[in-house]
C-alpha cells in the first residue's frame, strides 16, 4: 500500500481516468449548432438516432479509453508491482482516445466547420487526459515497477485476461464497428456482473481449498425471497436486504458441516445444490414473481449513467481485493488454503475460518440475488441452468488456483467480463449459433493455456 | 482347545465388526434400512421386472462411475464426462447416417472418439499440469459444442432393430447393459484391487510428488484412466442412444453430477488416496433405489431431490463420526 | 514441453479459425412446412382427414365410469407455463369426480430423467393412464409403448412423441396457425417490410424449431419483403435471454424492427430488454408467453400482442380426453369429442385433438386471465 503512494506517478493512470469519466459526462465536449452544448454521451445517443449532421466514427472509443485508464489505474492500485504493466495498458487507451481525436478531427474538416470555436472544454480536457496517458510511460516509476519487461507483462493471470480481452475487443470492434458502441460495452460489462458478484464468493472459497456446487441453485432461491418479500408489502430496503442475510445463513450453515462435521465441501455442496433446488420448486410451484413496486429494481438504476450492477461489480471487487490482500482475515483465506498445517500452527483456526469463508460466500450470493431479481420485471422460479458452472468457470479462468492458496478476486472478475464478451463477440462476427459453444470453450482453453505457459516461464 | 476356538471366535468377531464399520459397510447398512422402509411403501418395489428396470436405467451413470472412481482416487475429476457423451454419441448418429458407414463400425468410431476425447484430457492434464477440474470444466464446453456444432441441431433417428439389443433387450434374464456393467465393475474390482496399476491410482492419489519421486509412471498411468473415462462415456453414449432410440446433442447434460454423486456417496474421497469401486456400487444403487422407490410410494421428483441431498450429507456425517469413534 | 504448448495454441487458434466461417442458422427444423393463407382470419382451412394413426393399448382393464389414476408428467416441473396446464388437469379432475391426476416431472428438461419417472410409474402398477408433453419425441417412445403393452392409456399435450406411442394428442395449436398469428402480429405493428430477430430456447426443442420453420415459411409467401436477421439460443435462462435480445437491439441497431421471442422466458426478457433500452415503439417485441409473464409490459405499452393458447384450458383438455378414452367415447376414427366446459373439440392429423386457434393477448384482454 505504502509503495503505491510513495510514488505519485504510480497513480497518474487512476487519476487521468477518474478526470476522462467525468469529462466524458459532464463537461461539453462540443458545441454542435442544431444541439447546443454537448457531452460525449449525448452525443453518443444523437449518432445512434442519426440526428447527427457529421459520421463520428470511433466516437464510442473515448468512453471506452477513458474507462479502460480508471480501471488499469485502479488495478494499479491494487497491485503496485504491476505499476509498469498497467501504465503500458493506459499507453494503450491514451493511443485509443488519440485515434478518436484524429478522426474527428477528420470529421469536422471534411464538413467545413470552424473547428476551434465549436470545441468545448471537455474536448480539450480530454485531449491533453490522452497525451498524459500516453506519456506518463515514460516518467520514472517506484522500484516497485522495476523495467518494464514482457515478464512483468504476464507476471499474473490478470494480465494474461485483460490482453485476452483487449484483443478480442479490439479485433471484434475491427470487424464489427457497433460492438464498440458505448451501450454494447457496458451492456457487456452489465451482462455477467450478477456472476462476477458471485465468483468473488467463491474466489474466497476456492482460495481455502474448498468448492460450492450449490451458488446457482442459492441464487435461484435468494432471487425469489427477494420478489417475494416485496411484493408482500415488505419495505424494499428489507427486501434487499434479506437474500445477504438468509444467504450467510445458509452459507453458515454449510460452513458449519463442512468445518466442524468435516464433510468435504463437494458433497455438502452437491447436497445443497438438490435440497435448495428442490425445495424452490416445491416452494414456488413454478410461479414466477411480478408485479413488484417500480422502486425494487436496483439493477434497473443508473448512476452516472453506468447501470449498479456494473457498479456494484467494480466496487466490491476492489474492496474484496484490498481486504484479500491486507485485512488478517483475508491472509488467513490465502494462508488456510496454501498450507492448512502452517495455517493452524501460526495461531488460525481452521473451522472458524471456514465458516467466515462460507457466509461471505452466502452474503455475496446474496447480493448477487439481489441484482438477478431486480433485473427483470419477472423473476423465474427456477435459476439459470448451470449457473454453478458459470461461476465456477469464471473464478478458474480468472487463476484461481484449485488446489487453494493462490489466486486474485480482480481475475475472476475480469474473467466474468471476458466470458460475456466472448458471447457478445461471436454473435457479432457471425460465428454460426451452433459453433458458439465449441468456440467459447476454446477461448477457455486457451486462456488457460496462456497462464499455464506463464508459470512455467516463471519456474524456469 | 478352548482357548483357540475362543481366538479364531474373536478374530472373526473382529474382522466382521471391521467389515460392518467400514465405510463400505456402514453404506450397506444404510442401503438395506432403505430398501426394508421402501418395500413397505409398495409391493412392486421388490419385483423382479422393476429392480432389472432398475438396473437398465442405472448402466450408464454405473459405466462413467467406475473410471471417475480412479480419478477421484487419484485426487482428480473428470467434468466432461456427459458432454463426451453427447459428442460420442452425435458422431455414432453423424457417421452411420451422413457419412453411411456401417453402424457397427460407426460404434467402434464412436468409442475410438470417446476415448480420443477422453486423452486429450489426460493429454494436457498431464503434460501441461492443468489441473483436472480446469482442463474438463474446459472441455465439458468444448465437447459439448462440438455435438452441437457437428449435429447442427439435428437427431438421427431410425437405427436398425438389432441396434436396440444394447438398450432395449435382455441377454440370459438381464438386461444388455447390465451386462455390460456387471462384467466392467469386476474388473474394474480385480484391477484396482489386485493390479500394480491399483496400487499406482492410490498412490498418486495420496502423494502426487512422493510418486514421482519415486518413479512411478504417473503421467502414464493417468493418461490411462482419463482415456477409460472418455472410453466409458462413450460406451454408455451408444447404450443410452440404443435405449432412447436417437440422437441428440444434449444427451448426457448433467451427468457429471450424478456420477460425482455416486462415487463420493460411495466413500471414495475427493482429496484422493481412499476408496473403492465396492462403495461406489453401493452408492448407485442407494440413490437409483432412493429415486425410484419414492416414486413408487408417492412423493414426487422434487421432494426426491431433497432427500437425495440430504441422504448424501447424512451418509458422509454418519461415516465420519463412526470412523472417528473407532479411531479414538 | 513449450513445443507441446506451442503445438497445441496453433491447432486450437486453426479451429477457431475454422469455425468461424461456418454457416449460419436460423433455428427451423428441416421438416416441410405449411403456411396458411395470408390475410386476415383464423385460418385453420380444409385439412385432408387422416386416417387414425395413434397406438393402442393391450389388455387394458374396463375402468367406464370408474375412478382411475393418472399421472401427468410434463418436461419439467418449476416453471409457470406446466404450473398452468397442472391447474387444467386438477380442474377437470375435480368436474369429472372419478379422476386423480398427479404431477411429477424431473426438475430439468431432460430426457432421460423423464423417462425414468415415467418407468417409475408404469411399475408402480397403480395408475390407469398417463399424461405427457415430451422432451423429445423419438427418445420418449419406448417407454411409452412399454405402457401401452401393459394396458395403461396414454394421451399426450404440449409436444407430442411419435403418433404410435400414444393414443391421443392434445394440439394447442397448429404450429403454422401460431406462426401466422407471430408473423401477423409483427406486421400489424411494424409494417410488412419490418426486419425482425429471434429469441428461441435450445437448438434442440422440438417445438420452438417447428414454429421457426413455419414463421419462416408463411413470411416468405405472404410479406416477403420482411426479412429475418438472426436466430440467437438463450437456454431457458431468463438472464442470458436478456443479454441476447441486447444484443440484437446492439448489433443491428436501427434496422431491427421487432424481435419475436419463442419460449415464456424469452419474451418477457426480450421485452425488458427493449424497455430498459428505451427502444418501446421502435422495437416491437412479439412472443409466445404467459400472460402473468406479460402483464408489466403489455400494460405500459410496450407489448401490443402476446399470442399463447390457454395452458389451463390444454391441461384440462387432456384430462378430458383421457377420461373419454377409459369410458369409450372416443375411439379410433372418432371426428370431434366432449370436453366439458370447452365443448366440442376437432380431431386432426389422424390422431390429434385440436384445442382451438392461437389466442392473442392485447392490452384490451390481457388483464382478464391470471396463469
Amino acid at each position: 500500500m505504502t509503495k503505491v503512494f510513495a510514488n505519485p506517478v504510480n497513480l497518474l493512470p487512476l487519476i487521468l481516468g477518474l478526470l476522462a469519466l467525468i469529462s466524458y459526462q459532464f463537461l461539453p465536449f462540443v458545441n454542435q449548432p442544431d444541439l447546443g452544448a454537448t457531452t460525449i454521451s449525448t452525443l453518443t445517443a444523437a449518432r445512434a438516432n442519426n440526428e447527427l449532421g457529421i459520421s463520428t466514427n470511433g466516437i464510442s472509443l473515448l468512453p471506452i479509453g477513458a474507462f479502460a485508464a480508471l480501471l488499469l489505474g485502479l488495478w494499479t492500485f491494487s497491485n503496485p508491482q504491476l505499476g509498469r504493466a498497467a501504465s503500458v495498458f493506459s499507453l494503450l487507451a491514451g493511443l485509443l482516445m488519440l485515434e478518436y481525436f484524429a478522426l474527428f478531427f477528420l470529421d469536422y474538416l471534411a464538413q467545413g466547420a470552424s473547428f476551434i470555436g465549436s470545441m468545448g472544454l471537455g474536448f480539450w480536457l480530454l485531449l491533453i487526459l490522452a497525451l498524459l496517458l500516453i506519456f506518463q510511460v515514460f516518467l520514472p516509476r517506484s522500484k516497485a515497477g522495476k523495467e518494464f519487461q514482457l515478464r512483468t507483462l504476464l507476471a499474473n493471470q490478470e494480465s494474461a485476461i485483460l490482453m485476452a480481452l483487449v484483443f478480442l475487443i479490439v479485433s471484434i470492434g475491427l470487424a464489427s464497428p457497433r460492438f464498440l458502441a458505448t451501450r454494447n460495452i457496458l451492456d457487456i460489462l452489465q451482462g455477467n456482473a450478477y456472476i462476477a458478484v458471485a465468483a468473488i464468493g467463491m474466489t474466497m472459497v476456492i482460495i481455502t481449498g474448498n468448492i460450492d456446487i450449490s451458488v446457482g441453485s442459492l441464487i435461484g432461491l435468494l432471487a425469489v425471497v427477494s420478489g417475494r418479500m416485496v411484493v408482500a408489502g415488505n419495505p424494499i430496503w428489507l427486501s434487499w436486504l434479506m437474500p445477504l442475510l438468509v444467504g450467510a445463513l445458509v452459507g453458515a450453515l454449510i460452513g458449519f458441516i463442512v468445518a466442524y462435521l468435516k464433510v468435504p465441501s463437494i458433497v455438502v455442496t452437491l447436497g445443497f445444490l438438490s435440497i435448495l433446488k428442490g425445495g424452490l420448486i416445491i416452494w414456488t410451484n413454478g410461479e414466477r414473481v411480478t408485479n413488484m413496486p417500480d422502486g425494487f429494481y436496483l439493477a434497473q438504476m443508473k448512476f452516472f449513467g453506468i447501470s449498479t450492477p456494473i457498479l456494484f461489480m467494480i466496487i466490491l471487487t476492489i474492496l474484496a481485493a484490498i481486504w484479500m490482500r491486507f485485512s488478517p482475515m483475508g491472509r488467513s483465506f490465502y494462508a488456510l488454503g496454501g498450507n492448512a498445517e502452517a495455517a493452524r500452527l501460526s495461531g488460525f483456526s481452521e473451522n472458524l475460518i471456514l465458516m467466515q469463508v462460507f457466509i461471505l460466500n452466502g452474503i455475496f450470493a446474496g447480493i448477487a440475488a439481489v441484482l438477478y431479481a431486480t433485473q427483470l420485471r419477472v423473476i423465474q422460479a427456477t435459476p439459470p441452468p448451470g449457473l454453478e458452472l458459470a461461476v465456477i468457470t469464471a473464478v478458474v479462468v480468472g487463476g484461481v488456483s484449485i488446489l487453494g492458496g493462490k489466486g486474485t478476486i480482480i481475475g475472476a472478475t475480469l474473467a466474468a467480463i471476458l466470458l460475456n464478451t466472448i458471447r457478445s463477440g461471436m454473435v457479432f462476427i457471425n460465428v454460426s449459433p451452433f459453433w458458439i459453444l465449441a468456440v467459447q470453450g476454446i477461448l477457455i482453453l486457451v486462456t488457460v493455456l496462456i497462464d499455464l505457459i506463464r508459470r512455467q516461464r516463471q519456474l524456469i | 482347545m478352548a482357548l483357540d476356538t475362543a481366538k479364531v471366535e474373536n478374530t472373526m468377531a473382529k474382522r466382521l465388526r471391521n467389515l460392518l464399520f467400514s465405510q463400505e459397510g456402514i453404506l450397506f447398512i444404510i442401503l438395506v434400512l432403505v430398501i426394508i422402509v421402501l418395500s413397505g411403501r409398495n409391493a412392486n418395489f421388490l419385483s423382479a421386472s422393476n429392480l432389472l428396470n432398475q438396473g437398465r436405467l442405472m448402466s450408464e451413470v454405473g459405466l462413467v462411475a467406475l473410471p471417475m472412481t480412479y480419478i477421484i482416487i487419484t485426487a482428480g475429476i473428470d467434468l466432461s464426462v456427459g458432454s463426451i457423451l453427447g459428442l460420442s454419441a452425435i458422431l455414432l448418429g453423424v457417421f452411420w447416417k451422413n457419412l453411411g458407414v456401417p453402424l457397427e463400425l460407426a460404434i467402434i468410431l464412436a468409442l475410438i472418439v470417446g476415448t480420443v476425447a477422453g486423452y486429450v484430457n489426460g493429454l494436457f492434464i498431464v503434460r501441461l499440469n492443468v489441473p483436472p477440474l480446469i482442463m474438463t470444466l474446459a472441455t465439458l464446453a468444448f465437447y459439448r459444442g462440438l455435438a452441437q456444432g457437428i449435429s447442427e441441431a439435428k437427431s438421427v433417428t431410425g437405427y436398425p432393430e438389432w441396434f436396440y439389443i444394447f438398450g432395449q433387450k435382455s441377454v440370459m434374464g438381464l438386461p444388455t447393459q447390465l451386462w455390460f456393467f456387471i462384467i466392467a465393475t469386476i474388473i474394474s474390482i480385480i484391477i484396482l484391487r489386485t493390479t500394480t496399476l491399483g496400487r499406482y491410482l492410490y498412490a498418486i492419489g495420496n502423494n502426487p510428488v512422493g510418486a514421482r519421486f519415486s518413479g512411478l509412471p504417473v503421467a502414464r498411468t493417468l493418461l490411462v484412466i482419463y482415456s477409460y473415462s472418455g472410453f466409458m462415456a462413450a460406451l454408455a453414449a451408444v447404450i443410452f442412444v440404443s435405449r432412447v432410440t436417437t440422437t441428440r446433442s444434449d444427451m448426457g447434460t448433467g451427468l457429471e453430477l450424478d456420477v460425482i454423486a455416486a462415487v463420493v456417496l460411495g466413500g471414495t474421497s475427493i482429496f484422493g488416496g481412499k476408496g473403492g469401486i465396492i462403495g461406489t456400487l453401493i452408492g448407485l444403487v442407494l440413490i437409483q433405489l432412493l429415486k425410484n422407490g419414492l416414486a413408487l410410494s408417492g412423493v414426487t421428483s422434487d421432494a426426491t431431490t431433497i432427500v437425495i441431498g440430504l441422504v448424501l450429507i447424512l451418509a458422509i456425517l454418519v461415516n465420519n463420526f463412526i470412523q472417528r469413534r473407532r479411531d479414538s | 514441453m513449450k513445443k507441446f504448448s506451442l503445438r497445441m495454441f496453433a491447432s486450437l487458434a486453426l479451429a477457431l479459425f475454422g469455425l468461424s466461417f461456418a454457416q449460419s442458422w436460423d433455428g427451423a427444423d428441416s421438416l416441410p412446412t405449411n403456411p396458411l393463407a395470408c390475410g386476415e382470419g383464423a385460418g385453420g382451412g380444409a385439412m385432408a382427414a387422416l386416417d387414425y394413426n395413434g397406438g393402442q393399448t393391450m389388455n387394458a382393464p374396463d375402468m367406464m365410469g370408474q375412478a382411475i389414476n393418472l399421472i401427468d408428467v410434463p418436461k419439467l416441473v418449476g416453471i409457470g407455463y406446466f404450473a398452468a396446464t397442472t391447474l387444467g388437469q386438477q380442474q377437470a379432475a375435480e368436474e369429472l369426480g372419478n379422476v386423480t391426476v398427479t404431477t411429477d416431472a424431473p426438475t430439468e428438461a431432460n430426457i432421460d430423467d423423464q423417462i425414468a419417472v415415467i418407468e417409475s410409474y408404469i411399475a408402480s402398477g397403480n395408475i390407469n393412464g398417463i399424461l405427457f408433453a415430451a422432451n423429445d419425441p423419438v427418445a420418449i417412445a419406448p417407454v411409452l409403448r412399454k405402457a401401452l403393452e401393459q394396458g395403461i392409456h396414454v394421451v399426450g399435450y404440449d409436444a407430442n412423441s411419435e403418433p404410435d406411442a400414444r393414443e391421443w394428442f392434445v394440439n394447442q395449436a397448429e404450429f403454422n396457425g401460431i406462426a401466422k398469428a407471430m408473423v401477423d402480429s409483427l406486421a400489424k405493428e411494424k409494417g410488412d417490410s419490418a426486419h425482425f430477430g429471434i429469441v428461441t430456447s435450445t437448438f434442440t426443442t422440438p417445438n420452438q424449431a417447428r414454429w421457426i420453420a413455419e414463421m419462416q415459411a408463411y413470411q416468405a409467401a405472404c410479406y416477403p419483403n420482411m426479412k429475418w436477421l438472426e436466430t440467437l439460443e438463450a437456454q431457458e435462462d431468463a438472464v442470458l435471454s436478456f443479454n441476447q435480445a441486447n444484443t440484437l437491439i446492439n448489433k443491428y441497431g436501427d434496422e431491427l424492427d421487432g424481435i419475436f421471442g419463442m419460449t415464456s422466458v424469452a419474451t418477457p426478457s426480450s421485452a425488458d430488454a427493449v424497455t430498459q433500452a428505451g427502444l418501446c415503439g421502435d422495437v416491437a417485441v412479439v412472443g409466445l408467453a404467459t400472460p402473468n409473464g406479460m402483464k408489466p409490459f403489455v400494460n405500459d405499452g410496450c407489448v401490443q400482442s402476446v399470442v399463447l393458447w390457454n395452458p389451463v384450458d390444454l391441461g384440462y383438455a387432456a384430462t378430458y380426453v383421457m377420461r373419454a378414452i377409459v369410458d369409450g367415447t372416443l375411439k379410433a376414427g372418432d371426428t370431434s369429442v366432449e370436453a366439458g366446459r370447452l365443448g366440442t373439440l376437432q380431431v386432426v392429423n389422424g390422431s390429434e385433438i385440436l384445442l382451438g386457434a392461437p389466442y392473442i393477448f392485447t392490452p384490451d384482454n390481457i388483464n382478464d386471465f391470471d396463469f
